[in-house]
């Protein structure tokens, strides 16, 4: 140990620091500004940029001994005397902040890089900030917002206030309500709530694929000063799983281990160092099982080897067969003058948020509470006591501000489950947080698939049949693979009318980390084989694909053929919108060699109908309580996992009650204070949540006119709400906010009020119906721009055009991060994203080797908002945090077509696969 | 806990630097930037407990120019080679070469000599100690065989520096402090091809800088072939000098335990220059684009660069 010297902020600190110690330690922990993130350990996400004598620094990767004397400026240390500097007014203004984990480091990265480049293009902004890793915003709102710094710096714009943000009303564009918490670093995420005297917990993992676990001997970790606790499998025999269906995954290994990484055992120790020391010095006897790893194994029968989970019901590690079937398909394959068969194969892919998994666990008088990054609370406050073996009244789940989700954070974890338990063992707070690597290894990510398509049409475009035959790859467990199965197929019968139609698809165990929900999910990749087909057939029948799609769109109002009810339907109007404005007909087909332009639609569901585990209690409740200081207290139990749904839900509360945001003020996601809410997948939050808040308003509302009208003898229907206003027509009542308070609250003070949203009953009665099902349906269009380097055979990104129909935006500025975002991670799944594995090992565990689009390989996106007003949607709102990356995808894929003729059908599109394809190409050709 | 004491030193000479690198001779490692051993710290690749600093080391981040040469002091750091006007006139393609490395933020902390000497990367191999463990350990971590090529007994990972290629094929030396004395050495004479110690420097030598002959002109072309337009290493790095005499140099990077060099003459067949190139390298499946593919874009990358050469030439 050493004695720094270091000046953080202005203020000077004197640390013991140990010799090797990183600086981003040393700030976190030892000082405490927490403000500082770690997203990577390895300098590949830019999150824990710190200015030291003024230049920028990767605190992470940075020994702090290096800067004893030195000058630091955190992201604490930017705004002075209570004003954010104009930079980060700029990031709070354009929306450049969503889940905000990357934001610090972002700030840093463009106020270094402003102070020396006054007058940077957007190339350079790009350049500039390609080595900062956000997942949220495909960086558009980032580099505008840098852009505009730049200029004001430069003194070519005058100083334009942010826009008045005190108007409740629905459709104004806003920052969310803690963007400016989140610019300064001061918003708490997860691993940054610290707990007095709190434990650290590390991992041993298995080093087998599928193996038996014959001893685990931790004498000589017991015995080391500063361990607390060791925990294995047996102490926690309780399965869990997201669905009720698939409860098939324990906290740690038992007897046997499933995949490479999976947990067997728990060090608790003073400190994370010392807990990862005593890690190593656990000896686990391990007895090699034959290990499945690809889908062909699992789908076989496996003669005399273990099965992955002996709860399979066949002689093969087929978790899940999901099948249904409409119409003829026989019949429709002879109805169609074109059909098409082609197998296509999508690797996995993760979420990639930038904040790793943190929880803290303790016990007291009143049971278990846990800080949990998640984005299901409600399933974690189960899993939690189902496991703990203690009543749902005993365990507490918040949800502090979260780091991006992106459906990785939408299962109750092994580690979750082993803190809590650990935490009562011991009696004291236990921490954990995850590492890349260990993110990774926990996956939950995009299936791996492989499929047949069966595709048909008459000569003049109408579809005819669809078929699908998949299979996905769901490693260990189940987690959400059932309903991936299903959403699979039955998320192919839109946006085009099919009047024959089915699909087969089985979800395998493989010895690998378990694959789960991500944005999109379960659609996206047949969805990519649908619409590259489509293009096929266009280009056989020589019909512009666009027209072909206009001739096969579901009208609003109608049903599908597994019977879903399409209600607000504005993909008409999202294609034309696209391929308007990408000049389409000038261009698709009319380019040089090599220079493309591709297009597609996509569909998906504003929420699942049906909860994920039966009962009778509404799919999201809000509660309002109004006292006498006139501020609305909203409280839910939606998780805002940095789309803004907390934002959302003022913005709505605010709207009926004709209120300013100032008068709100949201508690959400803490499952003691806010009633249930199910969570923040399947898209649910905004319809759904957005529901019963407008319902709860609504309610508050007529509690307000009731008291009005009573003490002033008018009917409440003539009451108004409006700019902190209740008045009637002839103004004889004219009441500003609070004199309508006081009013509301003579003689029986604080008012609560509660509202609701249940889904109708909705779809057809046989097995299977339930899957898809959902009040609204979403639908978006994209036009790609690609040029093809047919020497090296890669492949640029030179536009993208997007329009989603998302009902009615309640925060367009929200939407359009949203859809940017989508359509980002899109273009990272079809370019580079992959995980790879060797032998059961992942191997590209890190953010340097597991390939986000950077900054740089971000081409301009240009957002479109289509607004079809929903009738059953808050306002007519509907999703817009999944639907719109379907597009993306194939639309890609079809660009490339466009460009060179080859037709891509494995993802990503890698270089090297495109050459192939070209020179097998040129082959064929020469042949004729 | 009983662990080893830890050392961080931070001398102010060159020969304070290698006085503690004596000291302390089986367990130190020197840092420049230390954006290269931090990581492989992390990763359990590097165990060093004593950290020799060289930060601030002042003699080391100059830029001189005499007759013959410039020279780069090694400690410059990747992102400021561009504020030095010479280089920038002289070698442009140096300038590329280093802002293609990693991020904006790392070139900030990496440094020119940090970068030459690079620690070789093999997917097998810049892992965490549970992935290697797991994976069975490979040779370059003790192991007794090379995974990625499923069992030969040398090892193949990637020699991955981007501005050494084009140093090299700029006919660069460095100028190298050692416990005896200065010595001058062709940088390509560093790399010995041994992926399992890539490089032949004594442990306890010091660059003090790296120079590039001035006196003939010469141009230069640098390519890099990656997957992401910023962080990623090397796939494959090329780099074509022609100098004013007519020789003409072919570096690659990228594909190989060392950079691969092939001399020639402006008189020479190109074709037969670059076949010779693709034959030296011994390239194996250890990135994330296949083998194959970086073996057929070595000649993509040259014959573009020696096209782009002419182009200069006539203009």
């Amino acid at each position: 140990m050493q004695v720094l010297k270091l000046t953080i902020n202005g203020k000077k600190h004197e640390l013991l620091v140990d010799e090797h110690e990183m600086l981003s330690k040393v700030i976190r922990e030892k000082v405490g500004l927490t403000g500082t993130k770690i997203g990577c350990e390895q300098g590949s996400c830019g999150a824990c940029t710190v200015l030291v004598n003024k230049e920028p620094v990767l605190s992470c990767i940075t020994p702090a001994m290096r800067f004893d004397g030195a000058e630091i400026t955190t992201i604490e240390g930017v705004s002075k005397n209570g004003e954010l500097h104009r930079l980060q007014e700029k990031f709070v203004e354009k929306g450049a902040i969503q889940c905000g984990f990357c934001t610090p480091g972002m700030v840093m990265t463009a106020l270094d890089f402003v102070n020396k480049n006054p007058n940077p293009s957007v190339h350079e902004i790009q350049d500039a900030l390609s080595g900062n890793v956000c997942r949220c915003t495909g960086y558009k709102k980032i580099i505008e917002a840098v852009a505009e710094y730049a200029q004001e710096v430069k003194g070519e714009k005058l100083k334009v206030k942010s826009p008045e943000t005190t108007k409740g009303t629905v459709g104004v564009p806003r920052p969310y309500i803690e963007a400016t918490k989140k610019v300064q670093g001061i918003a708490d995420y997860a691993d940054d709530h610290k707990f007095k005297d709190a434990l650290h917990v590390k991992f041993v993992k298995s080093i087998y694929p599928h193996a038996n676990i014959l001893r685990i001997d931790a004498s000589e970790a017991l015995a080391m000063q500063g361990v607390r606790y060791v925990a294995t499998g047996k102490e926690l025999p309780i399965t869990f799983g997201v669905l009720p269906l698939s409860q098939d995954e324990t906290a740690m290994a038992i007897d046997k281990t499933r995949y490479a990484g999976e947990i067997v055992a728990a060090v608790a120790a003073d400190t994370e160092e010392i807990a990862a020391h005593a890690c190593k010095h656990i000896k686990v006897k391990y007895e090699p099982l034959k290990e499945f790893l690809t889908i062909d194994d699992s789908l076989n029968d496996i003669g005399t080897a273990e099965k992955i989970h002996d709860t399979t019901k066949f002689n093969n590690n087929i978790h899940k067969k999901a099948e249904l079937r409409f119409g003829d398909q026989q019949q429709g394959l002879k109805e169609a003058e074109v059909a098409l068969k082609m197998d296509f194969e999508m690797i996995g892919i993760n979420h990639g948020f930038t904040e790793p998994h943190a929880s803290t666990a303790f016990w007291d008088e009143n049971g278990l509470t846990m800080i949990s990054a998640t984005q299901v609370t409600h399933y974690l406050h189960r899993a939690l006591a189902k496991t703990m073996e203690v009543p749902l009244g005993r365990v507490r789940v918040i949800k502090p501000y979260l780091g991006g989700g992106f459906g990785g954070k939408g299962d109750p974890f092994a580690h979750e489950i082993i803190v809590a338990h650990i935490a009562r063992k011991t009696g004291k707070p236990v921490r954990v947080k995850l590492s890349r690597e260990e993110v990774f290894l926990n996956n939950h990510g995009r299936h791996p698939t492989k499929m047949t398509i069966q595709l048909g049409a008459s000569k003049d475009g109408f579809l005819k049949v669809l078929d699908a035959d998949v299979a996905i790859d769901g490693g260990a467990y189940g987690s959400f693979g059932v309903v991936t199965s299903y959403y699979n197929g039955v998320l192919l019968q839109a946006p085009y009318k099919l009047n024959n139609f089915g699909f087969r698809t089985f979800r395998v165990y493989t010895n690998k980390p378990q694959c789960g929900a991500m944005r999109g999910h379960g659609a996206v990749n047949t969805r990519f084989a649908v619409e590259s087909m489509i293009d096929e057939i266009a280009h056989k029948i020589k019909m512009d694909p666009v027209e072909m799609r206009m001739k096969n769109f579901l009208e609003p109002n109608s049903l599908t053929v597994g019977q879903y009810r399409i209600t607000s339907n504005g993909i008409k109007q999202a294609i034309k919108t696209v391929t308007e404005q990408a000049d389409w007909k000038n261009k698709h087909g009319k380019m040089p060699h090599g220079h493309g332009f591709g297009v597609a639609c996509g569909f998906f569901i504003s929420g699942s109908a049906l909860p994920i585990i039966w009962n009778e209690l509404p799919q999201s409740v809000v509660h309002l309580k109004l006292d006498f200081d006139g501020r609305v207290l909203i409280t839910s139990g939606a998780n805002d996992i940095g789309q803004g749904s907390d934002t959302m839900l003022a913005i709505i509360v605010a709207e009926v009650l004709g209120i300013s945001m100032d008068k709100t003020f949201v508690i959400a996601a803490d499952t003691l204070i806010t009633p249930v809410d199910l969570g923040s997948y399947s898209s649910r939050v905004t319809f759904m949540a957005g529901n019963a808040a407008k319902d709860a308003a609504e309610n508050l509302r007529k509690e307000i006119s009731n008291a009005i009208a009573k003490k002033k003898n008018i009917a409440a229907e003539e009451l108004h709400f409006s700019e902190n206003r209740i008045f009637s027509n002839d103004k004889s009542v004219d009441l500003s906010w609070d004199e309508a308070i006081e009013i509301l609250t003579a003689n029986r003070g604080a008012v609560n009020v509660s509202g609701k949203y249940i889904s109708p009953k909705l779809g057809g009665d046989f097995k299977g119906a339930g899957a898809g099902l959902s009040p609204s349906y979403s639908f978006s269009s994209c036009v790609a721009e690609v040029k093809v380097d047919t020497e090296t055979g890669h492949v640029k990104i030179v536009n993208i055009w997007g329009a989603h129909d998302c009902g009615k935006a309640i925060n367009p500025l929200a939407v359009e991060g949203q859809l940017e975002g989508s359509w980002h991670m899109g273009m990272g799944q079809v370019m580079t994203e992959s995980m790879d594995y060797y032998n059961g090992l992942l191997i590209n565990n890190n953010f340097l080797d597991y390939k986000i689009p950077t900054s740089l390989d971000t081409p301009p996106i240009h957002t479109n908002i289509i607004e079809s007003i929903d009738p059953e949607g808050p306002f007519g709102a509907k999703e817009t945090g999944e639907g719109a990356i379907h597009a993306v995808l194939p639309a890609i894929a079809n660009a490339v077509y466009d460009a060179v003729g080859i037709r891509i059908t494995k993802l990503p599109i890698k270089a090297d696969e495109v050459l192939r394809l070209l020179k097998e190409k040129s082959k064929k050709e020469i042949a004729i | 806990m009983i662990v080893a004491e830890k050392l961080y030193l931070k001398p102010k000479t060159i020969e304070e630097a290698i006085r503690f690198a004596k000291q302390y001779e089986n367990k130190f490692r020197y840092l420049a930037g230390g954006t290269d051993v931090i990581v492989n710290k992390f990763q359990g690749n590097d165990e060093a407990d004593c950290l020799i600093d060289l930060a601030n080391i002042d003699e080391l981040k100059q830029v001189v120019k005499n007759k013959n040469h410039l020279k780069i002091g090694s400690l410059i750091r990747l992102d400021d080679l561009k504020i030095h006007s010479e280089i920038k006139k002289l070698f442009p393609a140096l300038l590329e070469a280093a802002h293609s490395v990693a991020s904006p933020m790392l070139r900030k902390t990496a440094t020119i000599g940090g970068n030459i000497l690079c620690e070789n990367r093999c997917i097998f191999y810049n892992q965490s100690e549970w992935w290697r463990e797991a994976v069975g350990y490979c040779l370059k971590c003790d192991g007794e065989i090379c995974i990625a090529t499923g069992g030969k007994k040398n090892c193949f990972s990637k020699f991955v520096s981007d501005t050494a290629p084009v140093l090299i094929a700029l006919n660069a030396s460095l100028n190298i402090i050692d416990t005896n004395g200065e010595s001058i050495i062709l940088l390509e004479e560093i790399y010995s091809g041994d992926g399992m110690k890539p490089r032949k420097l004594s442990r306890t030598a010091i660059i003090k800088s790296i120079q590039v002959p001035t006196k003939e002109k010469q141009i230069c072309i640098f390519k890099k072939l990656r997957p992401r337009e910023a962080v990623d290493f090397s796939s494959l790095t090329t780099a074509v000098s022609k100098s004013e005499n007519g020789t003409i140099r072919i570096v690659l990077g990228g594909v190989d335990p060392k950079p691969i060099l092939v001399e020639g003459n402006v008189r020479d067949d190109k074709k037969e220059l670059i076949k010779q190139a693709v034959k030296k390298a011994r390239i194996i499946d250890n990135d994330f684009y296949p083998r194959l593919y970086r073996k057929e874009m070595i000649t993509v990358f040259l014959e573009r660069s020696f096209a782009e050469l002419e182009k200069i030439l006539k203009a």
